[in-house]
């Protein structure tokens, strides 16, 4: 067991640039603001909702602008973490040991690089859903130009992007918040503790740290 | 017969596709009935329209047809399409009263998010209520005749009534009203559905193979009706031969969005639990 020095102890790294966070937010806010409205649209109980955007046609307007602005930040976000995405055999081995990181039996969780498996899960999976949501917004914002059995299917394809992001949403933030203190300062001032970089990626602070050291 | 304006269905409402009229006495259910066989052409319905409406004039020109606009607009809720088809050699002006057939099953209204924008009273009648509609034109997805028409300025979709002002006071609706060859016919959906049986037997006497009633089942049948001459060439007439008001990616949909209230709903339960169960994680050195 090593002997965490004051200096170690109190060090910060940091883990996202301002524009990775930046970009963060834009997608982020954009898309709680998406899933308000689409979710007042798909459901009659909280159409109340619409009343948070100026009332439903209001509302109407603006879902497909927060769409573009979504969009954009979505590609520019890909842009910039894709490589950093693609699963190794670390992750693999992480993600056969899913259950032990659910349960909180972090000695028996293989260590993980910047990102866990979960969260390169969680990129692919928004990746897709993004294109998926802009494909079939497209569609709907110019419902006039396609038939109403194009129009059916965009409905229906729009509607489950929107299922699956509304559950990975609460995933993330849970897991993004409350579950690991020390993790949303990472998307406030962009950094983490020493510690909390070597309990959670200990490959990669274990690279940060040998890359200072040279 | 007074005819109050109950309701039986609205928008985005849990009852959307439950009727509710059995929860009062229901007044008497109207229908149009178009007979194709004696419509002259001479558009008197689509003048009587616009007055009764007062949906102004739209300036049109010659596009080679007699038809007098190429479409339905936001101001033009009822349009005689002459559909020019060659039938045994002779040149047939296959004529539809394009306008809103008031579903009993209304497509518009199952497809509508905005509570309260599109209403069905107990009448029969369809009617779009202005002031709640958003703009999203999904009516115009969910109708299988293609009716409502959406105005970029307004951001509202309007369509036929069926002159729900006259027809509250009991009068008939001004197409009817105003045409000089009774080709349309006006009253109770039975009363109709009889009137079409006779025209059907006239029809067949004058020399008709295949005449027909236009009221599909599909949609729950229509509260306009036609007696169609040519029964096999409804495509001709531009009247789809199967509408359905449920399509397969709406039924799909309707599942779906049930499923997904289950699904997000139990992620967020899920955090909480797993919350209570682990609460925040505290690192020891």
């Amino acid at each position: 067991m090593t002997v965490a020095t004051s200096e170690t102890k109190s060090r910060i790294l940091l883990r996202f640039t301002f524009f990775e966070r930046i970009i963060h937010w834009v997608v982020g806010v954009t898309f709680v603001a998406l899933l308000m409205s689409g979710l007042a649209f798909s459901y009659p109980a909280l159409f109340w909702m619409t009343t948070l955007f100026g009332g439903g046609p209001a509302a109407r307007v603006l879902h497909p602008w927060f769409g573009v602005a979504f969009g954009i930040g979505m590609v520019v976000m890909i842009v910039i973490w894709i490589r950093d995405m693609f699963l190794d055999d670390g992750d693999r081995q992480w993600l056969a040991a899913v259950k032990h990181y659910a349960l909180r039996d972090a000695d028996r969780v293989p260590p993980a690089g910047k990102y866990n498996a979960g969260q390169k899960m969680f990129f692919w999976f928004q990746a897709v859903l993004a294109v998926v949501f802009l494909v079939s917004g497209v569609f709907l914002w110019f419902p006039e130009l396609f038939t109403a059995e194009i129009l059916g299917w965009m409905r229906l394809s729009h509607y489950l992007a929107t299922l699956g992001g509304g559950v990975l949403l609460v995933v993330h933030v849970y897991l993004g918040t409350v579950a690991y203190p020390g993790t949303a300062r990472a998307m406030v001032d962009g950094t983490v503790t020493d510690r909390w970089a070597r309990h959670h990626h200990p490959r990669w602070h274990e690279e940060r740290t040998r890359s200072e050291l040279l | 017969m007074t005819d109050s304006l109950t309701i039986r269905r609205v928008s985005a409402s849990p009852g959307a596709l439950i009727p509710m009229d059995a929860l009062r006495s229901a007044g008497p259910t109207y229908s149009k009935l178009v007979d194709i066989s004696k419509c002259i052409g001479c558009k008197g319905c689509e003048v009587a329209c616009k007055e009764w409406n007062d949906l102004g004039v739209e300036p049109t020109a010659n596009f080679g047809s007699i038809q007098s606009h190429k479409d339905l607009s936001p101001k033009t809720w009822l349009l005689m399409r002459f559909n020019e088809v060659e039938i045994e050699g002779n040149l047939n002006w296959l004529i539809k009263k394009d306008a809103c057939l008031h579903c009993e099953e209304p497509g518009c209204l199952f497809a509508c998010p905005a509570p309260g924008a599109i209403v069905q009273y107990t009448n029969g009648i369809v009617d779009f209520n202005q002031e709640n509609c958003i703009g999203c034109q999904y009516c115009v997805t969910g109708c299988p005749f293609d009716i409502p028409r959406f105005d970029a300025s307004t951001r509202k979709v309007s369509k036929c009534n069926m002159c729900v002002d006259r027809v509250e006071s009991g009068l008939e609706p001004a197409c009817v009203k105003t045409c000089p060859t009774n080709a349309i016919s006006w009253g109770s959906k039975e009363d109709m559905l009889a009137l079409a049986d006779q025209k059907i037997e006239t029809l067949k006497a004058r020399g008709y193979d295949n005449p027909a009633v236009y009221n599909p089942a599909g949609v729950g049948g229509t509260h306009m009706m036609y007696v169609v001459p040519h029964g096999d060439r409804l495509e001709d007439y531009s009247l789809p031969a199967d509408p359905t008001a449920s399509p397969a990616p709406m039924t799909g949909l309707v599942f779906l969005k049930r499923l997904g209230a289950y699904l997000m709903s139990f992620s967020v339960i899920g955090a909480l639990v797993h919350f209570l169960a682990f609460g925040p994680e505290r690192l020891e050195e």
